[in-house]
């Protein structure tokens, strides 16, 4: 019913889907599996004509269409049920349906309407009252509203984003048997998720994409769950990284019975014990949401504690503001590196500068100097920076990458946090990253290092941390682990330490 | 891709945007604003050109003119400085106008109650005084801003009635002059609490606080540890907490600057022009100052030259009523240029492409 | 970032509403100038409006008396600036015009008065005029005209309408020219109606309608009846309109405005005192003067009456006006009580100009306080 062909979309810095094939037949409810940051919402957001793809081409029913607009994209049948839900509190159902919807009448009988939806919620099971408020609905009502909205326009192809995060599990059932109505009647589904057991128990096929490709697309009769983590995860491909022997020092960070809030006012982190010498790399595994940001933000000070001790080199910094982290010498390259690591609009030396100001003694700025040292870096580093003056959203992924990664060592810090440092990174920029996190460790720093691809873990880290909810599952030595054991602990085992 | 014969108009995003494109979309942005409201004046059968030209001759064209003009452009002047620094903090401050008014309290505050004092000693206080108050009225709505938040553009702008209601106040109630007659004015400053002036011009010392503003405020932003962090907190609040700078502190510390040069135009007003607390004291400065600041691109050194733009187009204005043209067109041409500077905006980060969007 | 773009749009939209609201607000309508083709000796005359010439009240009166004189005197060349307000802007407006070659410059508004001083100095040759004001130089004179006399008459008229014995007025400025109006109304009130009050409501400005609707509204809230007004436009009779109400207009004849509910109105009649300065200027007969004109030089008058105001109340108002017309009784005689009922005016006394002029007090029947200076 629906065919993406050799999908490729860039963004500035990122290669966010990289040929990217996919396909659904009606009748079918189609998973779409991924970490974070794997692509799969920009393609979904092609195929809803938000973002156009610089190359590929979109079929439906066989015929090559240009989806220049969501309208478009309705007009062709495809439909999409976002994580947060797009409707208007104060509306009623029947109301929410008919917003924005072209080719209503000024005047219009609301009735007839309601009389439609409630049709339509007959029809597939959704039971929904057509003429009661949104706010009066609970969450997984609201999304049966959302499922009927994307109905009543017409969706042959209704696409739903992490559509069970908000529901209590029997909604999620509940949701699984309505969808596999609506695709007994025809309809295409796709289903976006992480969750793999969800996607086991309830899909007719998955789509694994990883790192902006595709990795492949399995039948989930055909597949278990150790098949899909890996494909998730990466194969258990050992990179050659020429490593010298660990040369412990003394402990740098130590987090004692440690936790933390996460955004929506969890608790993110749970009793975190963990400590790291100089001289090591201890690396942080885990599904992605499970803890590893929320910890990467307490260690550099952004995140508030709320019980537990933080120390470096023997001080206790539980209650240190960043700068007083940055000060301590602990260097952070966070996740997302345009925007919170490097100052999009901003150009290279002033990037450069961003973290160094705090240590200008005058308080005034001397650019010289500034331009100097960057120009050493970029050097140094091999960064390619076209002009200096430019703002470096221009510059590649990997540029950046080692731009940041080059101004957080360049004061030689004692501890370098460092969050999916190699994602989206060609293979040249992948190489310089890793080589330099070695130097950094060989050099006595600390390194904790947060990643999703399990053979980037494994070929880095001294030790191995697992994330699992907030808490660490174990910590191994990933020279006398494997792939799989580590896979367990992921997904929530725990593992007498051995490292 | 699928469909290559589709070619509708379409904005694009930039990916950068070059310096001419940043210079060109004000100017051009002016330009129209000068022909739409010129077909407007056409259409009431008089010549567009002729009017511009009586303008730009009031405003310009003789040396009481220009001084006339500079006197009108320096409340402009410092309170688009003072703007400039909170937008380039992303912090949408609409209320200079009022802090201009409450610095024009302050001031007056000062001069009412030291009237003996001399001019070297009254006048640093009415400054002091000027800035303190504006600064405080622009401190206020910062901190719900920095703590919870809360939307500093409404908050700025409700706060501007308070403040021009506030010396309402004043001026019909404890502070009227008892010699006015009951007229709403306060009592006239003493010599010792009114700016110098250049010769028998009304140029006063204001213009000096002007361009020292200006050119400090050039330092500050380019040289200086706390100006950097100004322009990293604008451009991204959570990179400026990343690189450990205290962004709630900033929030409050830009406001009550921004605030405070806009107290100091108020104090400018009061003791260089209208010598006295009064109502209306400034017929929307800080609004203007917000499309000076705008057309300047926050940039110092064009908020100077475009602020006396401005004054001249407000003193042409009145001008050209002398040779019988509406005052209105002056006001139409503001609200056409402000349209067309805000409409042009979209241009600085979009650019308009015909048809089909494929890679590069 | 979201959250900034958000701002940032919430930022635009203000700019963009603020935009339209200049573009909005500047809708007054093109002062017109009527250059003079005459025969003889040519001169300028400049007349500088606190209000725009559309505001069918205060500054329309005097463009009414400007229009008046161009067509008695086809040599004078006028020009006309409107909407200056009382304050820096009117220095620069007087200087332009004094050095455009204006011979005679007319302020028509009290808050011009220091700009004036200021500017006449500078221009010794011009002559400046300034309406309501009491400040002169050798140069600068000051004209008024005795609008109490016509305020009292529409008071009468006011008094004998009035079904609450509630009439509201709407009032400028706390100064002594509106204080004098509205204790002279107050007494024609009280003439025919010792039971009514008189309610005061300030507004603080000359020229906004919407300010002076809302008190007018307020004052009809406050079951007032009847509204009058020392206010620049027509929008608290059309509030009295709207409530099926009754007014007394005020400057010009406001009936058109609010046909139903304006009894009448005091209005201003300034042409025949330009032509007069303006034909001794050029006779270099001029000299500096307080004018302050009766209603026998016919500066001021009242409207023609609405159908609603009955034949007894226009005989009432006739006579009065004979003997004001005569000089044989002027409205401020004796004897006159304030607020709290002390005589403040002796039987058989009358009030002298200087006092008149700094009227400071309100008569007894005034529900309303001046707010003082002394706190």
């Amino acid at each position: 019913m629906v065919e993406m062909i050799n999908i490729t979309k860039r963004f500035p810095g990122i290669l966010a889907n990289d040929r990217v094939s996919f396909s659904v037949k009606a009748g079918e409810i189609h998973a779409l599996l991924g970490e974070n940051g794997a692509g799969k919402s920009t393609l979904m957001s092609i195929l809803t004509g938000l973002y156009r793809p610089d190359e590929g081409e979109i079929r439906i029913q066989g015929n090559p269409v240009d989806l220049q607009s969501p309208r478009d994209a309705v007009a062709h049948g495809i439909g999409m049920v976002h994580q947060h839900f797009k409707l208007v509190k104060p509306f009623t159902v029947a109301e929410n349906i008919i917003l924005g919807l072209k080719g209503i009448k000024e005047v219009y009988n609301l009735k007839s309407i309601d009389e439609s939806v409630a049709q339509l919620s007959r029809e597939y099971g959704l039971h929904i009252q057509p003429d009661s408020p949104i706010w009066q609905l609970s969450v997984g009502e609201q999304q049966r509203a959302e499922i009927v909205k994307i109905l009543f326009r017409g969706a042959e192809i209704l696409i739903l984003d992490e559509p069970t995060a908000v529901l209590t599990p029997q909604e999620a059932k509940d949701l699984y048997k309505t969808l596999r109505k609506m695709a007994d009647l025809g309809k295409a589904i796709i289903v976006i998720s992480h969750k793999l057991s969800e996607v086991l128990a309830h899909t007719d096929a998955i789509t694994v994409l990883r790192g902006g490709r595709s990795v492949g697309t399995v039948r989930t009769k055909e597949t278990s769950e150790m098949e899909l983590t890996r494909m998730m995860v990466g194969r258990p491909v050992m990179l050659e990284t020429v490593k010298n022997p660990v040369n412990r020092s003394s402990k740098v960070l130590e987090l004692h019975n440690l936790s933390a809030l996460g955004n929506r006012g969890q608790f993110a982190l749970k009793e975190i014990n963990l400590d790291i010498y100089g001289g090591e790399i201890v690396g942080i595994a885990g599904v992605a949401g499970n803890g590893q940001r929320e910890l990467a933000e307490v260690v550099a000070g952004l995140r508030a504690i709320e019980r537990g001790q933080k120390k470096v080199d023997g001080n206790d910094l539980t209650l240190a503001s960043p700068k007083q982290m940055i000060q301590a010498g602990v260097s952070y390259v966070p996740e997302d590196r345009l925007g919170t690591g490097l100052v999009p609009n901003l150009n290279a030396m002033e990037n450069y500068l961003l973290k160094g100001v705090q240590k200008m003694p005058s308080g005034f700025i001397n650019w010289k100097q500034v331009a100097q040292e960057t120009a050493e870096v970029i050097k140094k580093y091999d960064i390619k920076v076209p002009n200096p003056k430019n703002p470096v959203k221009m510059l590649s992924g990997g540029n950046l990458q080692k731009l940041l990664l080059g101004r957080e060592i360049s004061g030689k810090p004692r501890l370098i946090v460092t969050m999916y440092p190699m994602r989206g990174l060609d293979v040249g920029a992948m190489e310089t990253i890793r080589s330099l996190l070695l130097q950094e460790r060989d050099r006595g720093a600390a390194v904790l290092l947060i990643s999703e691809e399990l053979e980037e873990l494994f070929a880095l880290s001294d030790r191995l941390a697992v994330l699992h909810g907030g808490e660490v599952m174990g910590v191994v030595d990933p020279h006398k682990t494997t792939f799989e054991d580590v896979g367990l602990m992921m997904a929530g085992k725990r593992m007498a330490a051995h490292g | 891709m699928g469909n290559g014969s589709f070619s509708r108009w379409h904005f694009e995003k930039r990916e950068t945007t070059s310096n001419l494109v940043l210079v060109m979309v004000p100017v051009l942005s002016v330009v129209i604003g000068l022909i739409f409201t010129g077909l407007f004046i056409a259409l009431t059968g008089k010549d567009p050109l002729e009017v511009y030209l009586l303008m730009f001759d009031g405003a310009f064209g003789s040396a009481y003119g220009i001084s006339e003009t500079i006197v009108k452009s320096i409340p402009l002047l410092i309170c688009a400085l003072g703007l400039s620094i909170a937008f380039r903090m992303q912090l949408w401050n609409i209320g200079a106008e009022g802090q201009l008014y409450m610095g024009a309290f302050g001031a007056t505050w000062a001069a009412l109650t030291f009237p003996d004092w001399p001019a070297y000693q009254l006048l640093p206080a009415m400054m002091v005084a000027g800035f303190l108050a504006g600064g405080l009225w622009g401190l206020l709505p910062a901190i719900p801003r920095a703590y919870f938040k809360v939307n500093e553009t409404i908050t700025t702008l409700l706060m501007n009635y308070i403040a021009i209601l506030w010396v309402d106040y004043l001026v019909v109630g404890p502070w009227k002059d008892p010699k006015s007659f009951n007229f709403p004015i306060s009592p006239q400053f003493t010599e010792g609490a009114i700016l110098p002036t250049l010769g028998t011009s009304r140029i006063h010392m204001g213009l000096v606080f002007g361009v020292v503003v200006a050119l400090l405020l050039y330092i500050v932003l380019n040289y200086t540890r706390w100006g950097f962090e100004i322009r990293v907190s604008g451009e991204s609040p959570a990179a400026a907490r990343y690189a450990g700078m205290n962004y709630v502190k900033n929030i409050l510390l830009v406001m009550f600057i921004s605030g405070g040069l806009a107290g100091l135009a108020g104090m400018t007003e009061v003791s260089a022009i209208t010598q006295r607390l009064q109502h209306g004291i400034s017929p929307g400065y800080g609004y203007s100052a917000i499309i000076i600041a705008w057309l300047a691109r926050l940039h110092p050194a064009a908020i100077v030259l475009v602020s006396v733009i401005f004054g001249g187009m407000l003193v042409g204005g009145y001008s050209i009523q002398t040779s019988g043209f509406s005052s209105t067109t002056v006001s139409m041409l503001q609200g056409a240029i402000l349209f067309f500077v805000v409409g042009g905006e979209i241009f600085v980060n979009y650019r308009l492409v015909r048809g089909e969007k494929g890679g590069k | 970032m979201k959250l900034k773009r958000k701002y940032l749009f919430m930022f635009l939209s203000i700019l963009l509403i603020l935009s339209v609201a200049v573009v909005g607000c500047g809708g007054g309508k093109q002062a017109s100038n009527a250059p003079a083709a005459g025969s003889g000796d040519k001169i300028k005359v400049a007349f500088v409006y606190v209000g725009p010439v559309g505001d069918a009240g205060w500054s329309y009166s005097h463009d009414q008396g400007r229009q008046y004189l161009v067509k008695e005197m086809p040599n004078v060349e006028t020009t006309v600036v409107e909407s200056v307000p009382e304050g820096a802007d009117a220095e620069r407006v007087l200087t332009e015009l004094a050095s455009k070659g204006n011979k005679v410059i007319f302020a028509t508004s009290f808050g011009y008065m220091d700009y004036v001083e200021k500017v006449a100095k500078k221009f010794p040759e011009v002559v400046f005029l300034h309406a309501t004001g009491f400040k002169t130089a050798n140069n600068v004179g000051t004209y008024f005209g005795r609008e109490y006399q016509a305020r009292y008459l529409s008071g009468l008229v006011a008094g004998k309408q009035t079904q609450t014995n509630l009439i509201g007025y709407v009032a400028a400025m706390p100064i002594p020219e509106v204080i004098r109006g509205i204790n002279a109304f107050t007494l024609g009130v009280k003439e025919v109606n010792p039971k009514a009050t008189v309610k005061v409501v300030w507004t603080n400005t000359w020229y906004d309608p919407a300010k002076e609707k809302d008190a007018a509204k307020s004052l009809l809230d406050a079951n007032c009846d009847v509204i009058a007004q020392h206010q620049d436009t027509p929008a608290p009779m059309q509030a009295a309109e709207e409530r099926g109400k009754f007014g007394i207009g005020y400057n010009t004849d406001m009936s058109k405005f609010a046909p139903k509910a304006v009894l009448t109105s005091p209005v201003w009649n300034w042409g025949p005192y330009y032509v007069k300065t303006v034909k001794a200027v050029m006779d270099k007969t001029w000299k500096t003067e307080q004018y302050w004109g009766p209603m026998s030089d016919n500066i001021i008058d009242l409207a023609p009456f609405g159908p609603m105001v009955s034949e007894d109340t226009k005989a009432l108002v006739a006579k009065k006006k004979d003997t004001i017309m005569k000089g044989q009784w002027d409205v401020f005689t004796g004897p006159i009580k304030d607020q709290q009922g002390q005589v403040k005016v002796q039987e058989g006394q009358k009030m002298t100009d200087k006092e008149m002029l700094g009227f400071d007090w309100f008569v007894q029947g005034v529900d309303g306080a001046i707010p003082s200076a002394k706190q």
